[in-house]
């Protein structure tokens, strides 16, 4: 009785120390007062209004997407050659290879970004959002293998070979029978490496040159404090789109999971 | 009966994964329209042969054909073979249509005629009217039958079947072998089937092979390989197999006096001693059902000796019997059909056994 009330407060208060400051956000966008203290003095939505006004914004927003979406899409590409060749072939050095390639998974992004910009300013080139995206894509493909290796292990080789054994070549067999089939891991993998990219800082901060992206924005609005409720603003409108998002991508992996007959074995909701 | 044309020739065929010699030196030939296994333990190379025919294996050596055409540099999409795979491998994604006619979408036919082929090929298989009904939502027994459909629509020289029937329970798998067998003599395909089920193999085959450790052991139809294996590894695979030491007195012109324990003296012909010497030493082996237990007022056709029953296993419709013949060491198993009015014996019972010298094996 006693052990259960314990776990009763412990649940109670670990979900109000995740979910608190999330919630804090879109009280005070929605504040009238530049301030952010408590009490609230009265419902606007100028906060938004501000937001949209804001030409820099705009800009880093345009800039975060561009990065976001082509980062998902080289990382989840590459993660498809590395899963499908880890999974389904032979080849010497394996072990030590694919262990090489999930390293980044570990190591201190900062370390990453700075050795990147030694790099590449050694090698003379200028930095653009293209480096940033060079930097995600590090970053992003040892996710998209986690995923990407789950569902071709998933896969049944004799599928394949079935497939194959009724005439199709190797690309045709690809295209009709593994890719609708990894496809809700695909569509998993695009979305976790999309936002990964999106709110990713350290990298876009050392690599962007003097491109803004949206989390380094975000960072350089703190410095003035009639701003940040504009940040508040901008922070609840990233929250719904978050949550959306995910919840498009339980909806994919579910219908995945029903349409090739699988077993629900837990996802991201 | 006119010899059928060889539809499958393999021609010292040798097999290396790395330093493992998976298959050592395999020659056998397969006619065309036989239903024919491939029996064996797990390892013993009877699936790595089968995927040589399909293609899915390369060989190390030697040369498979089919249909008289070398095989060697044909990938397994250009063969003229189909597999009904042990998992069924059906395309969860499709229909039960789509799958079927998976093989098809390639032959330029028509919507209605690919349509009218699909319901020719579900018909066959006893599964009318599932076209339209997803693949993932069908029984175990169904999706062998949607894997057999798929295969046979593409008319193939030779089907392969992988342990077909090994996911199945016991009495589906029952009824599948005679559809199997039904579906072959219909379709007048060779069937070519991997199965470590000796009863399974005995029950629908022409031929079968009996491999181990990537040997073909031998090669016979399901009567010989019962009545007289060649060696006592095949005899102990297939079914129940007493051994009792033996001597081999003589061999003249195709008979053999041979002293054996239990039985004393007796004659056999030249095709009772098939195999090879092993180096083991002389046995001759029998199977349970050939020796007879003597009750009250019966007598021997043929021979008779005397018992002391140690075992009793009652089955219902059978009692397995394991005797201790007099001048032998360890027990022999007799199966006996139970008979109303009969008693079954107890143990530590004396009787009267009756077996017949032309039941008997010799292994040298």
């Amino acid at each position: 009785m006693m052990k259960g009330g314990w776990f009763k407060v412990y649940a109670i208060g670990y979900l109000v120390f995740l979910y608190a400051p999330i919630i804090i956000l879109p009280m005070f966008a929605f504040n009238d007062a530049t301030v952010i203290a408590f009490p609230l003095t009265g419902f606007s939505t100028r906060w938004f209004s501000a937001m949209l006004e804001q030409p820099t914004l705009s800009l880093a927003v345009k800039n975060s997407l561009f990065i976001a979406v082509t980062s998902a899409v080289l990382a989840t590409t590459l993660g498809v050659f590395a899963a499908r060749a880890s999974t389904r072939y032979r080849f010497p050095m394996k072990a030590g290879l694919m262990g090489l390639i999930m390293l980044p998974l570990v190591l201190p992004e900062i370390i990453v970004a700075v050795s990147l910009l030694v790099v590449l300013l050694g090698l003379g080139v200028s930095l653009s959002l293209w480096t940033v995206i060079l930097g995600h894509v590090l970053i992003c493909t040892p996710f998209t293998i986690a995923i990407l290796s789950s569902a071709f292990q998933s896969l049944d080789q004799s599928l394949e070979e079935a497939a194959y054994d009724l005439g199709e070549s190797a690309a045709s067999t690809f295209r009709l029978i593994i890719l609708p089939l990894v496809m809700p891991g695909i569509i998993s993998s695009l979305l976790i490496s999309f936002t990964i990219s999106l709110d990713e800082f350290i990298i876009a901060f050392f690599l962007a040159g003097t491109e803004p992206t949206l989390p380094v924005f975000i960072f350089s609005q703190f410095r003035f404090p009639s701003a940040v409720p504009v940040i508040m603003a901008l922070g609840t409108v990233l929250v719904c789109l978050s949550i959306i998002l995910l919840t498009i991508a339980e909806y994919f992996r579910r219908r995945g999971i029903a349409k090739s007959g699988g077993k629900d074995t837990g996802g991201f909701l | 009966m006119t010899e059928k044309p060889t539809m499958i020739a393999f021609q010292d065929v040798h097999k290396y994964y790395g330093d493992y010699h998976a298959l050592r030196g395999i020659t056998a030939t397969i006619k065309a329209g036989e239903f024919f296994s491939l029996l064996g333990p797990s390892g013993c190379g009877k699936t790595t042969l089968l995927r040589t025919i399909a293609g899915f294996e390369g060989i190390s050596s030697g040369a498979v054909m089919i249909d008289g055409r070398n095989m060697a540099g044909v990938p397994a999409n250009q063969r003229p073979t189909n597999m009904v795979f042990q998992s069924y491998a059906i395309f969860p994604h499709l229909t039960v249509g789509e799958n079927v006619g998976f093989g098809l979408r390639r032959a330029g036919l028509t919507k209605d005629a690919l349509a009218a082929r699909v319901g020719e090929a579900l018909d066959m298989v006893g599964l009318k009217g599932y076209g339209a009904r997803a693949a993932h939502a069908l029984s175990g027994g169904q999706r062998q039958r949607v894997a057999l459909a798929r295969a046979l629509i593409l008319k193939p020289k030779v089907l392969l079947l992988d342990e077909p029937l090994s996911a199945l329970d016991k009495k589906m798998r029952e009824q599948m072998q005679v559809e199997l067998i039904r579906l072959q003599r219909q379709v007048g395909i060779t069937f070519i089937l991997v199965t470590h089920d000796q009863e399974e193999a005995l029950v629908m085959s022409d031929r079968i092979a009996v491999m181990f450790e990537g040997e073909i052991a031998q090669l016979a139809d399901p009567e010989t390989l019962y009545r007289r294996p060649n060696s006592r590894k095949v005899a102990d695979f297939i079914g129940t197999m007493n051994f009792l030491p033996a001597s081999i007195l003589s061999e003249t012109g195709g008979k053999l006096e041979v002293e054996a324990q239990g039985f004393g003296k007796v004659t056999l012909e030249a095709e009772q001693a098939p195999g090879a010497a092993s180096g083991e030493g002389a046995a001759v082996g029998f199977r349970p059902e050939t020796l007879t237990i003597l009750f009250e007022g019966q007598t021997a056709t043929d021979r008779e000796s005397m018992a002391t029953i140690e075992e009793v296993v009652y089955y219902g419709d059978m009692t397995y019997y394991d005797v201790r013949l007099d001048g032998t060491e360890k027990p022999i198993r007799i199966s006996m059909r139970n008979v109303f009015g009969r008693p079954v014996l107890d143990i530590g019972a004396r009787t009267r056994v009756a077996w017949s010298p032309g039941a008997l094996v010799l292994f040298r």
